[in-house]
């Protein structure tokens, strides 16, 4: 069985709005995976099906062969980190609090209620801060920062809960281009060396086809396009974004959930 | 009028809810001024009496009474504090409860907030008068009416506070798999924490308000004295009491621009 499977995966929004239709997908652990299409397509609806953020309401969703429920995504979560377009950081917390978060699913809710962290947690923090390479940044307020930082804050956040799999939702959608090549690589160093799987939400195609092991592109809620960067073709792209969901543009809450 | 300027709306002119809510308002208040007798003959013939009194005031102050004046206020500040401190303590928890986002039920976020709201139906005075006949004269039943109604009001503003807290933060809370209290404690709370100062120290300012009526009805601090001296005609005491009230409230809102300016400037951080 493959490291995660989506079978027959539906997810319609409590508008009526189906952002995922009968979807398939076997993802392999370890892998680089970019997935492509137009907005409104459902990336960030699979995605968020993923981690249970907007559970699937219909179909089977299994992460390392355990099955989505109601009754596991918690503790599934804590070994999934996410990363989003808008860092969804903690703006008035220091850094160091900011990745310590990742370690908060172990915790009981006693220590928690005095921020206090053992240890081996301020060791798991380090070192993914200086993964990130802002160790010298540990003790700044996470909203001092620049974009391109606080969202490798939320890359070592990620990593500080130890994950086999890292979601970003369009993780540099609101950087400029050098951030944004630094977050990519960073995501694809830390697939490479550590064999965490990263399945990333993109919307330029070029970045995909330079980072990815392997694409995929949805359309309207389903797979339009599943294979390697170089069957990618100019003539394939076309066809992902041909046509684009335009109804998606009247249903602000929409809008929010694919922004 | 001119017509080259129009409203910008589709049609032009100004939209019908902005010309209700400055319309409706001018008519309810035009229709209840007779019933709550207000004349301008009442007000323009009672200018003289007031003219007479504020004349009475320019009297050498009562120095002997100073040493009690400066107890009295001492009284009314520490009540003023330990109110609020009581308060704050409580209203905390009850806050996270009556927060939609926080609360771990909508029944239990419905019944707290109509708590919050049934504190805050009865003035300070009244909750006062209650405890007095319950504990006898004295500061401690104006420091549990005092510190009953904030945790009415401050209750209901730590609830607003979260509320309005940036959804991402807790999302990305929520994404690691941590449970609801942590992320309120690590999401929700520290972002309302901006808030909850303005709120407090507003609270602080009214609360010193309060403290110094509640003597009114025998709850402690300065209110006792203010209204014997006032029904006395005690002029050289009234002054008194009202400057040193007055230089108070002062200085606690200087006190409160400054620490605002730096809570809220992110100097005062939370680690």
């Amino acid at each position: 069985m493959a490291y995660i499977s989506l079978r027959a995966v539906h997810k319609t929004y409590p508008n009526g709005y189906c952002a995922l239709k009968n979807f398939n997908l076997d993802i392999e652990a370890g892998q680089f995976i970019a997935v492509l299409g137009p907005s409104g397509a459902g990336k960030s609806t699979l995605l968020r099906a993923m981690n249970a953020l907007d559970p699937a309401t219909q179909g089977e969703i299994s992460i390392d062969g355990v099955a989505l429920n109601k009754k596991n995504y918690r503790k599934i979560r804590a070994h999934v980190g996410m990363v989003f377009q808008q860092f969804n950081l903690v703006n008035r917390l220091n850094v160091m609090t900011n990745v310590l978060v990742g370690r908060l699913a172990e915790h009981s809710w006693l220590s928690s209620l005095f921020y206090l962290f053992p240890k081996t947690d301020y060791q798991i923090a380090e070192a993914a801060l200086r993964e990130v390479d802002l160790l010298d940044k540990a003790w700044s307020r996470a909203d001092k920062l620049s974009g391109g930082q606080q969202q490798r804050v939320g890359i070592a956040r990620a990593l500080a809960q130890q994950p086999k799999l890292i979601l970003a939702d369009e993780p540099i959608a609101s950087l400029d281009p050098k951030a944004s090549e630094e977050v990519l690589k960073l995501l694809r160093k830390i697939c490479s060396e550590k064999g965490i799987t990263v399945i990333i939400n993109l919307h330029q195609v070029e970045y995909a086809k330079q980072y990815a092991d392997r694409i995929i592109a949805l359309n309207a809620g389903t797979l339009v396009f599943d294979g390697s960067p170089e069957q990618l073709t100019q003539a394939r792209q076309a066809e992902i974004y041909g046509t684009v969901a335009e109804e998606i543009y009247h249903e602000p809450e929409l809008v929010l959930a694919h922004a | 009028m001119n017509p080259s300027w129009y409203w910008p709306t589709p049609n032009g002119k100004p939209p019908l809810t902005a010309v209700l809510s400055v319309v409706l308002p001018i008519a309810v208040l035009a229709l209840t001024a007779s019933t709550v007798d207000i004349s301008t003959n009442k007000i323009f013939s009672a200018l003289p009496r007031m003219l007479d009194f504020t004349r009475n005031l320019w009297v050498m102050p009562d120095w002997a009474y100073l040493p009690q004046l400066g107890e009295k206020m001492l009284e009314t500040v520490e009540m003023t504090l330990l109110a609020t401190a009581l308060a704050v303590v409580l209203s905390m928890p009850l806050g996270i409860l009556a927060a939609k986002n926080a609360s771990p039920h909508p029944w239990i976020f419905r019944m707290t907030r109509d708590l919050l709201s049934l504190i805050r139906s009865l003035p300070e005075l009244v909750w006062a008068l209650v405890f007095v006949s319950a504990l006898g004269l004295g500061p401690l039943p104006g420091i549990m009416a005092l510190a009953l109604v904030t945790v009415g009001f401050m209750g209901k503003f730590i609830a607003e506070s979260i509320e309005v807290v940036d959804f991402k933060a807790i999302e990305g809370l929520d994404s690691t798999g941590c449970t609801k209290f942590q992320s309120i404690l690590y999401a929700m709370l520290p972002q309302a924490v901006p808030d909850f100062i303005g709120s407090l120290l507003y609270i602080l300012d009214h609360n010193l308000r309060a403290a110094s009526i509640l003597g009114l009805v025998g709850a402690g601090g300065i209110g006792y004295d203010m209204v014997m001296s006032m029904r006395l005609f005690n002029y050289e005491r009234i002054g008194m009491i009202a400057l040193s009230i007055y230089a108070l409230v002062t200085l606690l809102d200087r006190l409160s621009d400054v620490f605002r300016q730096k809570a809220i400037g992110g100097n005062l951080n939370v680690h």
